[in-house]
């Protein structure tokens, strides 16, 4: 498959410090501006978007678009294939460097295989991070959305619907917050829940690797003129 | 109008689509009902539907030109972010209501059920609404369904379909990182020889007609309310004449 991830050919790769844009989701906002240097520029997406893959590709393209061939070396996502929301984003003009990963999970553990273990051990586990306390949701602030367009009753019902398979909360360090500051409200959507609460280690290997490369094994580099394609990410 | 969906064959792999806004005049009454359904409303839709049965109209065409109509209206605006968890859940839930009415009917009339079904989330994988959704509509056209749940194996599978000796299995799955267990399920049905005397629909949000392609999926559903049409092609059943006994 012609996926433009050889290095030999990868202009990127070549160059000292290159200047990158790094478009990314707002829940990992602080962990990617840890590793920022001169010549990185970071623009952040509303969480929601991985609810409506077509909006997020939408959005993410017309950004894409709008970058001046000369302003940056290369195009980093802060995304995996996130539902599909990447699938068919190109460029003209640059490379884009994406970590090859489902969804933001991978990053925050620091790697695909760290996440396809504790799936595979857990598979009814809620993920909170710091970022996704603060930027995204969690199963109270989902609970409280629902209860303010409609009633107690069915806000519950739903989010029941939604959650029931749920055994876990599961709250990730990657050492970029102070834990500690997070933990109780983890906890609270735990119990609030019924289910255990657990904290894992996580890593900021993949962030640093996503905005310093080298882009080795766990990223794609689709080189311009390619299009993202969903089997890029799959094991098949 | 008889034929709400239309389907193109590609390949190897049937695809169902919703053809959205086809320009047919739809009668108001059924149009009340639609409505009713994507507004979330279970009392009123199991009114209407009570009084079309009253006034004698026909069970299947309540079904697809009333019911169906609403739930297709409410996912394609969840799937434009209009709306949200809680509305795909309680459209769906009036669905069921009207569903209610006319499935004791629908059975009256029948000779016997459409065949039985396996369906299941696969494995590791734990989302239901999309499933659910398509055993509500499966049940409501007549097929009998064996319902695994969620994080279903591939040996699960194939245990459930060998000991009921379903004609067809439905597998769903709302990650990309789940997905590829529909693969290793029907690779297990080849190995196991059981692939001849079984069907296998997919769908969920990730999954794409591609996809379903390379797999070898015999079926690909890109919305739940597609999912009763496609399994009646899929096992050659043919209109609506071939569940319900003439008056």
């Amino acid at each position: 498959m012609d996926i433009g991830n050889s290095t030999k050919e990868c202009l990127i790769k070549g160059k000292k410090n290159p200047k990158l844009l790094i478009l990314g989701c707002a829940v990992m906002e602080q962990e990617l501006r840890k590793f920022q240097n001169g010549q990185t520029e970071f623009k952040f997406f509303d969480y929601g978007l991985h609810r409506t893959p077509e909006n997020m590709t939408k959005a993410l393209q017309v950004e894409i678009d709008q970058v001046q061939e000369e302003d940056y070396d290369g195009i980093v996502l802060g995304y995996g294939l996130c539902s599909n929301g990447i699938v068919g984003l190109h460029s003209s003009k640059h490379s884009l460097i994406i970590p090859r990963i489902h969804d933001c999970i991978s990053l925050f553990l620091g790697s695909p295989e760290a996440y396809r273990e504790q799936s595979a051990e857990h598979p009814g586990t809620y993920y909170l991070t710091p970022g996704w306390i603060e930027r995204g949701q969690t199963p109270i602030s989902k609970y409280e959305s629902y209860a303010r367009s409609y009633d107690e009753e069915t806000a519950r019902w739903v989010l029941h619907e939604e959650m029931k398979h749920y055994t876990r909360i599961a709250l990730i360090d990657t050492g970029v917050y102070p834990i500690e500051l997070y933990r109780e409200g983890a906890k609270e959507n735990a119990k609030f829940l019924g289910v255990a609460y657990e904290e894992l280690r996580g890593s900021p290997q993949l962030f640093r690797e996503l905005i310093c490369g080298p882009w080795e094994q766990n990223f794609l580099i689709v080189e311009k003129g390619h299009s993202v394609q969903q089997e890029m990410f799959l094991d098949l | 109008m008889r034929q709400v969906n239309k389907n193109r064959k590609t390949a190897d792999v049937l695809i169902r689509t919703h053809p959205f806004h086809d320009g047919q005049e739809i009668d108001q009454g059924f149009q009340d009902l639609s409505q009713a359904v994507l507004m979330r409303d279970c009392r009123l839709v199991k009114e209407l539907t009570e009084g079309m049965v009253e006034e004698g109209m026909d069970l299947f065409e309540i079904l697809n030109h009333g019911l169906i109509p609403g739930m297709v209206e409410a996912s394609e605006r969840f799937r434009r972010g209009e709306f949200f968890i809680p509305e795909l859940l309680m459209s769906s839930r009036a669905l069921k209501f009207g569903l209610n009415v006319l499935r004791p009917l629908m059975r009256e009339r029948k000779k016997d059920v459409l065949g039985k079904v396996v369906v299941g989330t696969v494995k590791f994988d734990l989302h239901d609404i999309g499933k659910n959704l398509v055993i509500i509509l499966l049940e409501g056209d007549g097929f009998e369904i064996i319902d695994l749940g969620v994080d279903v194996s591939p040996e699960k599978f194939v245990k459930a379909i060998e000991k009921n000796e379903a004609k067809l299995l439905a597998m769903s799955s709302l990650l990309t990182s789940t997905m590829s267990w529909m693969k290793f399920t029907i690779e297990l049905l080849h190995a196991t020889g059981l692939k001849r005397k079984v069907k296998t629909m997919v769908g969920g949000a990730p999954v794409t007609p591609i996809f379903a392609k390379n797999i070898g999926a015999d079926g690909y559903c890109r919305e739940a309310t597609s999912a009763p049409s496609l399994a009646r092609e899929l096992l050659g059943i043919e209109g609506d004449e071939a569940t319900v006994i003439p008056k």
